[in-house]
């Protein structure tokens, strides 16, 4: 399989800096660094504490004040897979603030028995309208194949859904406000021009979330358009006309992961997992769905940035752990190969093992990656540093 | 009959006492010192002191606590977590502690138990045992504060601890840890009945009526409480009083 020009296709520096207060490195793609070697995340979780809170919530119920009816039909679109963070959202838009939100999930692609019982609680405990997006199962497999070997992820096809899912229903519904949790770009790090507004642009979505590729592009390998419809955004006209706004929650109210974790275990019956999720060590962040894990792995592979990388820099951000807890995280769990799901996945995406192993050697960058004996391993990796 | 005792337990992540739910999402609530040394004024019958992060650096890291500690309370302390040989449990004694608990490397090598029992003595070696329900009626015993399963049955397994010198069984359920929402008896009358030595029952406890049910219904014969002291949802002295009131064996003070 051909070798994959990562280093280009997502515009990485050659030199792998880590931040000198989180995880993170700059091979994040789009985030920045400062001239003291700190991450825009880390600023702007530093800018966080400076921010005055009372004045955004007075932004937020401004908002729902202008955008709430009293007629019975629903008034904001909250994207929510029942977890703790779309939860929080929701369950405040609805009980705090006095909205009248319909709740929509786009199905995730393998469902686990965790992920389903916390949507059922969500719905049933918590108390929400809902919705949930299924897309033909046959083409979301044939999907999930074509985004593995071209973009080297397989949860491609669930983004799309994810992301124009509740656009379709806002314009179906004749809800203008479509409420997220946090800005991934802000929070975690990557286009900053988005931390001083409420709002995202929908002409980002391609460049943000579908790495260059809507759903349209897999026409030319054999999607026919109409299985494609289902994880197409509306037209954009109609997205003018119902003047669709998308806001995110963690603008208006401080966005803290943890504690949306303790809200949730109040108001909407959320449970965390068993055990932990496998390349990671917490038990209550993004377990809905058996494909994710491959998705977090290829993350691994093309950046050397892995899901306790991730989550470990937001935690450090957040004040929970410190930096040498986190690169002791890091060095005991990043980058662990998800197994549990590995012959699930496998069968659902129709690849053979040897194929799925050739498709992951074809990602690693030589600037990220190097073999000794046979074995992969990274080349300057965080806990190595001086 | 010996007392009912009531123990606060303090779980520690670096500098901080740290409270999570069913172990998760570990907030930070500050100085354990000033908690554990409140505790003691309050009339604790015992303390424990778990290093949560200790088997991610492979050690325990809370011997200069512990000899702090040693020097202004008076009542037995037991410290657990990253306890993997003798040597470290020497280390811990003579840093202040009465007993260690030891949980994963007990389940990786068994054996230690009995070097433990066997040089320091079984009043010292308390078994920890994070147990995580499985179906009705049974446990599986996890490691690393709730996050790894083990296989291992935890009736069976704190069998087991006992026959090798344990003197005395720490029994976390991870379901119940955090929640307020009452231990899980079943889990504790399981192992309590099972086993002749002493059941520590720890994780649920949210109210007074907790505390009664499970030692009596759950035949527990220590309490161990975080989540009530640490939010001071209730002091121990009313916790107390109130199972005086219903006729528990607690301490009079």
């Amino acid at each position: 399989m051909e070798k994959k020009n990562v280093q280009q296709r997502y515009n990485l520096p050659g030199e792998i800096i880590y931040c000198k207060k989180c995880t993170i490195s700059n091979q994040r793609p789009r985030i920045t660094f400062d001239e003291n070697g700190v991450c825009s995340a880390c600023n702007y979780a530093e800018f966080k504490k400076s921010l005055d809170w009372d004045q955004r919530e007075k932004e937020l119920v401004d908002l729902c004040d202008r955008y709430r009816k009293n007629d019975g039909s629903y008034d904001v679109i909250v994207p929510c897979s029942g977890g703790k963070d779309g939860g929080f959202v929701a369950h405040q838009l609805k009980y705090k603030y006095g909205m009248n939100p319909l709740t929509v999930t786009w199905a995730p692609l393998l469902p686990t028995e965790i992920g389903r019982r916390n949507l059922d609680d969500f719905i049933g405990v918590g108390g929400f309208d809902h919705i949930m997006g299924t897309p033909n199962g046959k083409v979301t497999k044939l999907m999930t194949n074509l985004a593995f070997h071209h973009l080297g992820d397989p949860f491609q096809p669930f983004i799309y859904g994810q992301t124009n899912f509740p656009l379709k229903m806002a314009v179906q519904h004749n809800v203008s406000l479509i409420m997220y949790g946090e800005n991934g770009e802000v929070e975690y790090g990557g286009d900053m021009k988005n931390a001083f507004k409420p709002t995202r642009d929908i002409e980002d979505h391609d460049k943000h979330y579908f790495s260059g590729l809507p759903p349209e592009f897999w026409v030319e390998h054999g999607v026919s358009p109409a299985d494609l419809a289902p994880f197409c955004a509306p037209r954009y006209e109609e997205i003018l006309r119902n003047k669709t706004q998308i806001h995110f929650f963690g603008y208006y109210k401080c966005w803290d992961p943890q504690e949306n974790f303790y809200y949730c275990r109040e108001h909407t019956g959320f449970t965390p997992n068993t055990e932990r999720s496998e390349g990671t060590y917490s038990k209550y962040a993004s377990l809905d769905d058996r494909i994710d894990g491959y998705h977090y792995y290829l993350g691994f592979i093309k950046f050397g940035i892995g899901r306790t990388t991730s989550d470990t820099a937001h935690e450090i951000r957040d004040g929970k752990i410190t930096r040498e807890e986190g690169i002791a995280l890091v060095k005991k769990y990043d980058g662990e190969f998800p197994k549990k799901y590995f012959s699930d996945f496998l069968s659902y995406t129709k690849i053979t093992e040897e194929q799925f192993w050739e498709a992951v050697d074809s990602w690693r960058s030589d600037h990220i990656w190097k073999q000794e004996n046979g074995v992969w391993t990274l080349k300057k990796p965080i806990y190595e540093e001086g | 009959m010996p007392n009912i005792r009531l123990i606060a337990r303090l779980d520690i992540k670096g500098p901080n006492l740290i409270k999570g739910v069913q172990l998760e999402g570990l907030r930070v609530m500050g100085d354990p010192e000033e908690f554990a040394t409140r505790y003691y004024h309050q009339g604790a019958d015992e303390l424990i002191y778990m290093d949560v992060v200790a088997s991610l650096y492979g050690r325990n890291n809370l011997t200069e606590i512990v000899r702090h500690s040693a020097q202004n309370i008076f009542i037995p302390l037991t410290v657990g977590g990253g306890v993997r040989s003798t040597d470290d449990v020497n280390a811990l004694l003579r840093a202040g502690a009465d007993k260690v608990a030891i949980n994963t490397a007990a389940i990786k090598r068994p054996g230690l138990i009995q070097e433990v029992a066997r040089r320091f003595g079984s009043q010292c070696m308390v078994l920890s045992i994070e147990a995580k329900k499985v179906s009705e009626g049974k446990w599986e015993a996890y490691t690393d504060n709730g996050r790894e399963p083990s296989g291992l049955d935890v009736v069976e397994w704190a069998m087991r601890g006992c026959e090798l010198g344990a003197g005395e069984i720490m029994l976390t359920s991870v379901d119940q840890e955090g929640t307020r929402r009452g231990f899980d008896c079943d889990l504790v009358r399981s192992v309590a009945t099972a086993v002749p030595i002493p059941v520590i029952a720890s994780g649920g406890m949210g109210m007074t009526e907790h505390m009664v049910e499970v030692v009596k219904a759950g035949c527990a014969d220590a309490v161990a409480m975080a989540d009530i002291l640490h939010y001071k949802r209730m002091e121990l002295p009313e916790i107390r009083a109130a199972g005086l009131d219903v006729g528990l064996h607690v301490r009079h003070l």
